[in-house]
């Protein structure tokens, strides 16, 4: 919890921010449509069903009360401020959210704490399904954005935007990606096509790029047999769409799997000896079609968890309920992150190589300020590097003074 | 390639066959002259088929050839649509409509020229055009706009039919001509759906509403049976499909829920019968119980605050994509549904007791 001093220091720097710059906000396509969120710092709840009918209106009412959160939805409706029964909903715009919280990535989580709620037993990494004292499941959690998550986030986006266009045939203007201001990338489709599909439909996208419910033999995958069914055939590394994408799924796990990942299938020894001992044969096969016929030892069940394994290898990372939910409210860009102090910022998808998120999206470039930090492992902010720091009082350039104000690792000397 | 009139005739819906009956410049005022009883007949007659429980092959072709009377087959539907909804019976309307749409389809699937589907398909705007080179080694007859594709499988539940089962490529569905037939009878469900919104009743003419009230009564048992299924009046766990199983188990020891998970849950429990003071008492247990809070959200689950609709948990499918099924594929048998798994069990515990 911050304090208040705190508190106030950091609203009165969103508030600076906001006189200067709500104008350059982008305003979203209808505003009139849309609802609005906001959760301010004092009061810590979620102001919904706003509505601004111009967008002058919205900046001023950002100028005056500077919230911690701005949001909008992504639907439109006629009446946006009514309750959410009587808002008479028009459409909504498809929505991606990719979040390091939902991906498992190299470092493990380890500038990651979690505290159990039920007997305060902590650590560090990701929390745990349960609690190992007192097999509690809810957890106070603290997380912090590190390179190697940001890295695994972006990777994610790259692989969206890629079915996106390839795909689903959307435009590089129709296709709004941003990073979140925190650990993660969204990715909004604004085409007025696809605008009145319902959750049914928008669940049918997120099964396509998660790969949920995919049967290999609708992806170029033959069996013959029929008591003892073996794969004849698959795809190849460079077909189109799923095809393409289970092929080098499976020439990737194949390629680096050890014993106790194929294990981890349910893979006999015999199986596993095959695969382990025809690891050059297998690379070469790619070139002729598929290691299909080479391993013999491979019955089709086994095929089935090694494709079920390249399958999730290549299916991308999304929140699968924010997608889904066609009522959603949404981080508006160009505002802030109440929980960093960065900003949500957008970029043409062509860029998202080259996106520093822990350089663009720096809201606060001018001045220092002292703060206590209790505690802050190593990080990056803009070309300079800070920390790691322990109980002790530094004098930081402002953007990392209101990020570690905002994440809760330090506090204003007053 | 345009639609002739016999092709009017096979497919009623389209705008172009609007446009013909208008041309006709019949009043509905006139319907009991006997210059069109030949009309009203045949609209009771295709009410009555749909019906009825015999819709083979050979009703089908049967309609094919009655075609051939046009000025009496083009205007019979619209009147059929109105003296559906006159009937103001949801098991009627909803029959009509899909009689309409299955009969459609069977003729549209027998058309022999690609460029008649696209014509009938393009009537509903849909952005699809005819293919001719194979793609990914098979051949396909027509590529589908992504979002007429989507709009279209909203109740389809085999795996064939599943987005990520389709070549998909540069926003296009490639789809066999069989498929296109079977999406445009959706397209025409829904599209007779929408004509049954609208009260017509009073301005049809007293023999008219004869007619549909005589309609009514003669299927008023089978309305009847299909209304909804009930379940038993106390909560059989035994009966719990494997996820509501688990759920359950987790929030009476005190679990953590995700947030579909509770909802899930709350649902399925509200919509057996359980009373919400018994729903809210099961989440008691757990450690960030908020007894407002949770009131709040079971009433409002149950239709008891805010929308006063009572929600329906999610289907196996959406369990699914959220991670959230327990088990695996065709573990749970055919069932679709959380709550079809428990009114099967249900019914099978209860003849397995009464039989023993």
């Amino acid at each position: 919890m911050l304090e208040m001093d705190t508190l106030a220091f950091i609203q009165s720097k969103f508030s600076e921010y906001y006189v200067e710059e709500a104008e350059n906000i982008d305003a979203p396509a209808s505003i009139e449509q849309r609802e609005f969120g906001f959760i301010l710092f004092k009061e810590k709840i979620m102001i919904r069903h706003k509505g601004f009918k111009r967008f002058e209106d919205f900046v001023s009412f950002l100028k005056q009360t500077a919230p911690a959160h701005v949001y909008y939805s992504t639907a439109y409706y006629q009446t946006p401020e009514e309750r959410m029964e009587n808002k008479g909903w028009l459409g909504a715009d498809l929505y991606f959210d990719i979040d390091a919280d939902h991906i498992h990535t190299a470092c493990g989580k380890i500038h990651d704490r979690w505290t159990c709620k039920g007997c305060g037993f902590a650590g560090r990494g990701m929390a745990p399904d349960q609690c190992p004292i007192c097999n509690n499941r809810s957890f106070e959690e603290k997380i912090w954005p590190c390179e190697v998550c940001l890295e695994s986030a972006k990777l994610e986006a790259v692989k969206l935007l890629d079915i996106l266009t390839e795909e689903c045939g959307l435009s590089p203007e129709e296709v709004k990606v941003s990073f979140s201001g925190h650990r993660g990338y969204h990715v909004q489709v604004e085409d007025e096509s696809l605008r009145s599909l319902e959750s049914v439909a928008h669940k049918e996208i997120v099964d396509y790029v998660t790969g949920t419910g995919l049967d290999p033999l609708f992806h170029g995958f033959e069996v013959s047999g029929l008591k003892r069914r073996r794969f004849t055939a698959g795809p190849k590394m460079d077909d189109f769409g799923w095809r393409g994408r289970v092929a080098r799924g499976i020439r990737d796990f194949l390629a680096s799997a050890t014993e106790e990942d194929l294990k981890s299938l349910g893979l006999n020894k015999k199986a596993i000896d095959e695969i382990i001992k025809s690891k050059e044969g297998i690379l070469k096969s790619w070139e002729r079609g598929g290691p299909w016929k080479i391993l013999k030892g491979i019955n089709f069940e086994q095929w089935t968890a090694i494709i079920k394994r390249a399958v999730e290898s290549q299916s991308v990372k999304i929140d699968t309920v924010v997608t889904t939910d066609i009522h959603r409210l949404i981080r508006m860009p160009k505002t802030l992150h109440g929980g960093t102090g960065l900003l949500k910022v957008s970029f043409p998808t062509d860029d998202i190589e080259e996106f520093d998120p822990l350089k663009d999206p720096v809201a606060f470039k001018k001045g220092e300020a002292t703060i206590y930090v209790e505690e802050a492992p190593k990080f990056r902010l803009g070309d300079e590097e800070f920390g790691p720091f322990k109980n002790e009082s530094v004098e930081l350039p402002m953007a990392a003074a209101i990020f570690l104000l905002c994440k809760g690792a330090a506090k204003v000397i007053t | 390639m345009a639609l002739t009139r016999s092709d009017l005739a096979k497919y009623p819906f389209t705008l172009d066959a609007a446009e013909f009956v208008k041309l006709l410049d019949l009043r509905i005022e006139n319907l009991e002259s006997d210059d069109y009883k030949p009309i009203v007949e045949r609209a009771e007659e295709r009410l009555r088929k749909a019906l009825s429980d015999d819709w083979t092959k050979a009703e089908y072709s049967q309609l094919l050839e009655d075609v051939e009377i046009p000025d009496v087959e083009i205007p019979s539907f619209p009147l059929a649509v109105m003296m559906a909804a006159a009937s103001g019976n949801e098991y009627i309307k909803r029959r009509y409509a899909l009689f309409e749409a299955k009969r459609a389809y069977e003729i549209i699937r027998m058309e022999e020229k690609l460029e008649k589907i696209l014509e009938i398909a393009r009537a509903f705007d849909w952005k699809v055009r005819i293919v001719t080179e194979k793609v990914g080694g098979r051949k396909f007859d027509f590529a589908l706009s992504l979002r007429d594709f989507l709009r279209n499988t909203g109740r389809f539940h085999e795996k064939e039919w599943k987005l990520v089962n389709k070549i998909l490529l540069k926003g296009e569905v490639y789809l066999t001509k069989h498929e296109v037939s079977r999406l445009l009878q959706e397209e025409i469900q829904r599209r007779i759906e929408r004509r049954l919104n609208p009260e017509f009743r009073p301005s049809l003419p007293e023999s008219i509403l004869e007619r549909v009230e005589r309609l009514k009564q003669e299927y008023s048992g089978k309305a009847e049976k299909a209304q909804l299924q009930r379940y038993p009046d106390s909560v059989v766990n035994e009966a719990f499909p494997p996820c509501i199983s688990q759920m359950y188990g987790a929030a009476k020891s005190g679990s953590h829920l995700s947030h579909i998970e509770r909802f899930a849950l709350t649902s399925f429990l509200l919509n057996i019968g359980m009373k919400p003071e018994d729903v809210i008492n099961l989440f008691r247990s757990s450690a960030d119980f908020n007894e407002r809070m949770t009131r709040y959200q079971v009433e409002h689950i149950s239709g008891e605050r805010g929308s006063r609709t009572r929600y329906v948990p999610p289907t196996c499918e959406t369990l699914k994509t959220h991670g959230v099924c327990p088990v695996a594929e065709g573990f749970c048998g055919r069932f679709r549904h959380p709550l079809i798994y428990y009114r099967k069990k249900t019914g099978r515990l209860k003849s397995e007791s009464t039989s023993s």
